[in-house]
């Protein structure tokens, strides 16, 4: 019953009232109270696939859906370099409802849901979860319908042909296929640390992504580095596989939680209580994908690599005094500025490094930027990748920098292809911050070596090369 | 600007699962509204639930929304608009850009 069922000037709800006030007619109380449940619609007996899951995601694409007023599009960084209607968040949730409505399949709808990095910028913007989410405990979700979306697909057997791949490799070699044809394996994951001397295990140990342990491993040398000069204790994980998140991002959840099982045992076995982390996604993956998964078992504290350096020059334990003559412009990772609300802290670092020449871009106006390296695009769609990272150079390039520095293994590689051409470096910021230190910070910084992320071996070590939009 | 999340845990950094999932203790502060966190209102999920569906919100996220509307806001004040721009302008200007190629929005948008 509501309101609008009622007629009568006798009736208490004709006359406007809010809800639960002390002053509302006491014939109020008597209009029993309704709950809103998942099951707005009787559920059939035998219910099909797609009806489960839009059973499960009906009410927040409805969200959107009864919506629609579109603040998302111009902060969506797949919309503004492809103006295709169907890859805009609006879209993402409206196939949804057309799916729940019977007018399409999810192989209608399964290759549109590649168009999304994750990024986080539509849920942020839209109005249902900026100006009311916390008000009324219910936000917008777009980016677990696109990731929904995926597993459904991925269930449903309708497969996207180098996420298939990728993560084929990845549940075969413990590790994402980062370096493209040269295989990555157990064996060579803590090369990266050569002759810093790091323990295995203890108390805190240091996770380094994929992407990072293999392809630019001066990240990590930095990140290692910086701790042991801050004398902060940690080692190393004694068998560190992939965190699971980007199996989980391209719809293979089942492989996602079984190699996040393995990470928290391999915690459990080691005595550790602390993860630091210096990759984003890691972050994302951890404090949202872990809990989710093992809820109040998950007792492993999570900390960012940047907030505590952050921390660690407050408490003036670290004091950058190595200037550094460059013209800096910072690109606030997505999910550090857009999905965690983090984007201080690596101001804070930079504005301590003495020589830089900061030309900061303010974090709203960076939630329209992308690096477009996330959510699995590079790996299916490396064109639009660069179409993305393209566009986020031109924006540092009209400020006359000469670095860009970032805070996401994941985005240097994109953007680091993108600046070239506009003279642009792409530095991470913890590497930055080493070389204030005075620390020679060694490893690679990719690039040079040709490794491609779009570059995947199959089945047959047949080297699967880039596909077109 | 706002402050981080970090403030959801008295300044101490990092994740806890079992901390993030408990909201401080909800104050009312009229007939239909509770704060959880200082100065993030909601309608009393009591009432709410009649509704819609209630959503569970970890610490953080609460305060990454809250915090990113009132940068949000300030950054639309510094933005705000004093003078008026003709359509016949705006259009001219879309058309100078797209005869120049494809490319992104600026923060018009956001
Ligand atoms: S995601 Fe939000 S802003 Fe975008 S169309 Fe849907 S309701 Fe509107
Ligand atoms: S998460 Fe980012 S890329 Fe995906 S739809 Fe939203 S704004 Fe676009």
């Amino acid at each position: 019953m509501t309101q609008l069922d009622r007629q009568g000037t006798s009736d208490p709800v004709a006359v406007p009232f809010t809800p639960g006030m002390r002053d509302n007619p006491e014939e109020l109380a008597l209009i029993p109270d309704e709950i809103a449940r998942e099951h707005v619609v009787p559920p059939s007996d035998d219910p099909t696939p797609t009806e489960q899951f839009t059973e499960q995601w009906r009410n927040a694409s409805y969200n959107c859906f009864s919506s629609g007023h579109k603040f998302c599009r111009e902060v969506c960084p797949v919309t503004q370099v492809t103006r295709n209607e169907s890859w805009t968040p609006t879209a993402f949730h409206a196939n949804v409802v057309a799916m729940d409505k019977g007018e399409l399949t999810i192989e209608d709808v399964a290759a549109d849901y590649v168009n999304c990095t994750q990024c986080g910028a539509c849920e942020l913007r839209c109005p249902n979860s900026l100006f009311t989410g916390d008000f009324y405990r219910f936000r917008t979700r777009t980016v677990d319908v696109v990731k929904a979306v995926r597993a459904f697909a991925v269930d449903s057997g309708v497969h996207q042909p180098q996420w298939r791949t990728w993560n084929a490799r990845t549940d075969e070699r413990t590790h994402e296929p980062v370096l493209g044809d040269t295989p990555v394996s157990q064996d060579h994951v803590r090369d990266w640390s050569e002759g810093l001397d790091i323990p295995i295990g203890g108390e805190t140990v240091l996770f380094v992504d994929c992407e990072a342990a293999f392809y630019r491993t001066s990240v990590p040398r930095a990140v290692a580095q910086v701790l042991q000069l801050a004398g902060y204790e940690f080692g190393l994980m004694g068998e560190q596989w992939c965190c699971g998140g980007p199996a989980a991002e391209m719809g293979y959840v089942d492989q996602a939680k079984r190699f996040a099982q393995h990470n928290l045992d391999n915690w459990r076995s080691t005595g550790t209580r602390r993860v630091l982390v210096l990759d984003p996604h890691d972050y994302i993956s951890f404090t949202e994908d872990y809990p989710k998964y093992f809820g109040d078992d998950y007792d492993i504290e999570v900390v960012l690599v940047v907030e505590l350096f952050a921390q660690l020059i407050r408490e003036g334990r670290l004091t950058p005094s190595v200037p550094i003559e460059r013209s800096i412009t910072y690109h606030d990772p997505c999910r550090l500025n857009k999905r965690k609300g983090i984007w201080k802290e690596p101001r804070e670092i930079l504005r301590a490094i003495p020589g830089l020449d900061f030309k900061d871009v303010d974090r709203v106006t960076q939630w329209s930027y992308c690096s477009g390296g996330g959510g699995g695009l590079p790996v299916e769609k490396p064109d639009l990748t660069a179409a993305i990272s393209a566009n986020r150079i031109q924006k540092a390039s009209a400020l006359e920098v000469d670095t860009l520095v970032s805070a996401c293994p994941w985005s240097e590689r994109p953007l680091g292809e993108a600046g070239r051409s506009e003279s642009i470096d792409v530095v991470d910021i913890h590497e930055l911050l080493a070389e204030s230190l005075g620390i020679v910070v060694g490893g690679s910084r990719g690039g040079a070596d040709g490794a491609d992320p779009s570059r995947v071996e199959t089945a047959n070590d047949e080297p699967v090369g880039k596909r077109g939009e | 600007m706002s402050d981080s999340p970090n403030s959801a845990t008295n300044g101490r950094i990092g994740y806890r699962y079992a901390e993030q999932m408990t909201p401080p203790e909800p104050e009312r502060v009229t007939d239909v509204a509770i704060t959880t966190h200082p100065h993030v209102f909601e309608v009393d999920p009591r009432l709410m639930e009649r509704w819609v569906l209630q959503q569970q919100f970890p610490n953080w996220d609460s305060l990454r929304i809250m915090n990113s509307r009132a940068d949000h806001l300030a950054w639309m004040h510094r933005h705000f608009a004093y003078s008026v721009v003709t359509g016949s302008e705006l259009l001219a200007e879309v058309e100078a850009e797209s005869s120049s190629g494809p490319g992104g929005e600026g923060p018009t948008g956001v």
